[in-house]
């Protein structure tokens, strides 16, 4: 009988621990701009992931010119987080800016059997008229073969969904 | 029997020429040019000819080019034509370079060789065209110019081969900045390498301009600190014609530059005819009216709408202007201010075929284009005193601000510092007010009834227009309190009508507004945040202190 639940209870964590293990989110990711929604102020978007237990760093290395930055989201799927600087990738010829010194509520789940990572955010933002929150719905798929992945990304302010899709360049470290 | 005096006084009368009392008609000639630029093919034979231009268009008006519709300035032959319709100016054209030499070798004292293969020779060669007569050549040319009976002045082959551009402008300044004018420079940077457009010469070598394209970019140190030393050696207000050289350092460094020590900038390179251009008045009895749609002191009352408004505010002559659509959707345009200077026929060309919905508004910062968060503030208000006299020649009553000095090409911080507004409102008592920025940016303010406003938009003419249209909603979105006040920047190579089609897909309330009107308004209903900018906020570069 121990030896069932054993088995039991093994079983149930294979996923989380295969998933932590060998998960095919991890690596990089290359936006394939031809086929994705225009960046607006950027040229390149590479997208670095990796996951550590419950906890999923999405790395956001961008290109505008010469000009290169690289700004990390690590979201928790076992809890709620607040990052104190949030990084989106913004429409850049809006005047729309993350608010000063406000920090970002983040949820995240996995989904379809750790298949689709959703984010959720509620980003704090300067405008011309103050300062407004955007709901931000973010999923990131991936796609069958496990070489591209599809992030659509909803906001709550935005009449058309931005849709970006990736190409993985380099397996998990 | 009439008596042999008065027989003399008739016959005199019958000979007197037709029109004695109207100006006699103006004749000069014209070129067309193609679009090859290239050092190795068709530059060598452009230079010539604009050094010749530069040389004959000294005293007269006698050489104009017209450059192919899909060059940066799309205004020659409009302009063309509104020198034969308006100044009576016949032309000729001369066909090929033998042909310009045959009627104006008479115009150079001799020539230059300056060295394909060391860029900088050409700026040196130049330089010592204004400065002696000489047309530039390459050594491939000289046999067409001593055909036409030109000597040789200078060879600069070889005398700078394997030399840093540092040491080959050191050298220049040595020989030959003493005797250039100290009221201008010629920054005559822009394409470089394999392409060269230095259309902008023939104004320098008429002016006797000393001309470079040294770096402002700290990292070319020896660079830089020569152009320090000729900056500050500049008269007070002097203007550095021409661009910064693509490649070696950014608009937005060598903006700041010339800013700090109180000098304007008006670009670009290769800007063409004005050597021509300024010796050309507005046509007799001309004024400049500008289609305002309010009084200065009007009072407008908000309603609870989106307003909209549009500019463009790179110049009128390489943009929007001549493209399909204008006269669609009220628009506002940037006037080069200082072409009231050496450009005028050109601001009337405008003018003149302005539609109702075109509106004219003042600007970049002031004088000419300029950083004001780096201007020093002694020069400050000399300098906009020269803004206010050109805004009233050409009836202007918005100034447009600009200083990205902090941003990252047209994106970043873009904003200006509060002693920076406050001097603005010091300076501008009378403007309905002004607007900021070139791609989007948070410096706003209101005081009595002038408010400063940024753009809260910036058109990309990459950008797929459904992208625009959703761009813009979510802005109107997000900005959630009536009236909302959005402020957008059309770049100029975009096109009205797309605009007219974006503008169908905007959601709710909405009005495209003139922007005297728009400024009108926001005065009426602040519904937006006094800011300036932050001095926590990243700078993209951070200057040279």
């Amino acid at each position: 009988m121990r030896h069932l639940r054993f088995l039991l209870a093994s079983l149930l964590l294979l996923p989380l621990v295969a998933l932590a293990a060998t998960s095919p989110f991890e690596g990089r990711w290359k936006l394939d701009r031809e086929r994705s929604t225009a960046l607006d102020g950027w040229h390149e978007w590479t997208l670095e992931v990796r996951v550590n237990g419950s906890q999923v760093a999405l790395q956001h290395d961008m290109k505008w010119g010469k000009t290169e930055l690289s700004a990390t989201n690590t979201v928790d799927t076992a809890k709620a987080v607040a990052l104190p600087d949030f990084f989106r990738v913004e429409q850049r010829h809006m005047a729309i800016y993350p608010a000063k010194g406000k920090s970002t509520p983040v949820r995240a789940a996995w989904l379809d059997a750790g298949r689709t990572l959703r984010v959720e955010a509620d980003v704090p933002l300067e405008i011309s008229q103050g300062e407004t929150v955007m709901r931000l719905y973010s999923e990131y798929r991936l796609v069958e073969g496990d070489r591209e992945l599809l992030l659509i990304e909803l906001h709550s302010s935005r009449p058309r969904p931005l849709v970006y899709r990736f190409t993985k360049i380099t397996a998990e470290k | 029997m009439r008596s042999p005096l008065f027989l003399l006084l008739v016959l005199s009368l019958g000979l007197m020429p037709l029109g004695h009392a109207a100006t006699a008609a103006r004749t000069g000639a014209f070129m067309h040019f193609d679009g090859d630029w290239r050092v190795a093919s068709g530059l060598p034979e452009k230079a010539l000819l604009i050094s010749l231009q530069g040389l004959a268009n000294r005293t007269a008006p006698q050489l104009y080019i017209i450059h192919p519709p899909d060059f940066q300035w799309e205004i020659t032959a409009p302009l063309f034509e509104f020198y034969q319709r308006k100044h009576g100016v016949q032309f000729t054209e001369l066909k090929t370079a033998d042909e310009a030499l045959t009627r104006f070798a008479a115009s150079a004292k001799g020539y230059v060789i300056w060295d394909p293969a060391v860029g900088a020779s050409l700026n040196v060669a130049f330089t010592i065209a204004g400065l002696e007569d000489v047309v530039v050549v390459t050594p491939a040319l000289v046999p067409l110019v001593e055909k036409h009976g030109l000597k040789k002045h200078e060879d600069l082959t070889g005398r700078y081969t394997g030399q840093t551009d540092a040491q080959i402008y050191t050298d220049a300044v040595n020989r030959y900045w003493a005797r250039c004018t100290h009221d201008a420079i010629m920054l005559m940077g822009g394409h470089r390498g394999a392409v060269r457009q230095p259309a902008m010469a023939d104004w320098g070598i008429r002016q006797k301009m000393f001309f470079h394209d040294l770096s402002a970019n700290p990292v070319h140190a020896e660079e830089l600190a020569l152009e320090k030393r000729l900056f500050s050696e500049l008269k007070p207000g002097s203007i550095v014609f021409g661009w910064h050289a693509y490649g070696k350092d950014t608009e937005e460094q060598h903006t700041t530059l010339l800013s700090s020590y109180g000098l304007k900038m008006e670009g670009l390179h290769n800007l063409p005819n004005l050597s021509f251009n300024c010796q050309f008045t507005f046509t007799p009895g001309f004024k400049f009216t500008n289609n305002h749609h309010v009084a200065l002191d009007a009072k407008l009352t908000a309603e609870p709408k989106v307003y909209l408004s549009f500019v463009q505010s790179d110049s009128i002559g390489i943009g929007v202007w001549t493209k399909p659509g204008r006269g669609k959707l009220p628009f506002a345009w940037q006037v080069t201010m200082n072409w009231t200077k050496f450009s005028p026929a050109a601001l009337e060309y405008f003018h003149e075929s302005a539609t109702p919905n075109d509106y004219f508004i003042g600007g970049l910062s002031g004088p000419g284009y300029m950083y004001p968060n780096h201007i020093p503030a002694d020069r400050f208000p000399l300098l906009m005193k020269e803004a206010r006299e050109m805004m009233a020649t050409l009836d202007e009553h918005v100034m447009e601000i600009m200083d990205n000095s902090a941003a990252d090409g047209n994106v970043g911080n873009t904003d200006l510092t509060k002693e920076t507004v406050d001097r603005y409102y010091a300076a501008f008592p009378d403007v309905i007010g002004f607007i900021n920025g070139y791609g989007p940016s948070r410096t706003r303010d209101l005081r009595d009834t002038r408010p400063m406003l940024s753009y809260d938009y910036y058109i990309d003419p990459r950008r797929p227009r459904e992208e625009v249209a959703a761009d813009l909603n979510e802005l109107i979105a997000l900005n959630a309190t009536r009236p909302y006040f959005l402020l957008v920047h059309v770049r100029e190579s975009n096109d009205v009508n797309s605009l007219v089609e974006i503008v169908k897909q905007l959601s709710g309330p909405t009005e495209v507004v003139p922007i005297d009107v728009f400024l009108k308004l926001a005065a009426s209903k602040k519904t937006y945040t006094t800011r300036y900018q932050d001095p926590d906020e990243p700078k993209h570069f951070k200057g040279y202190k």
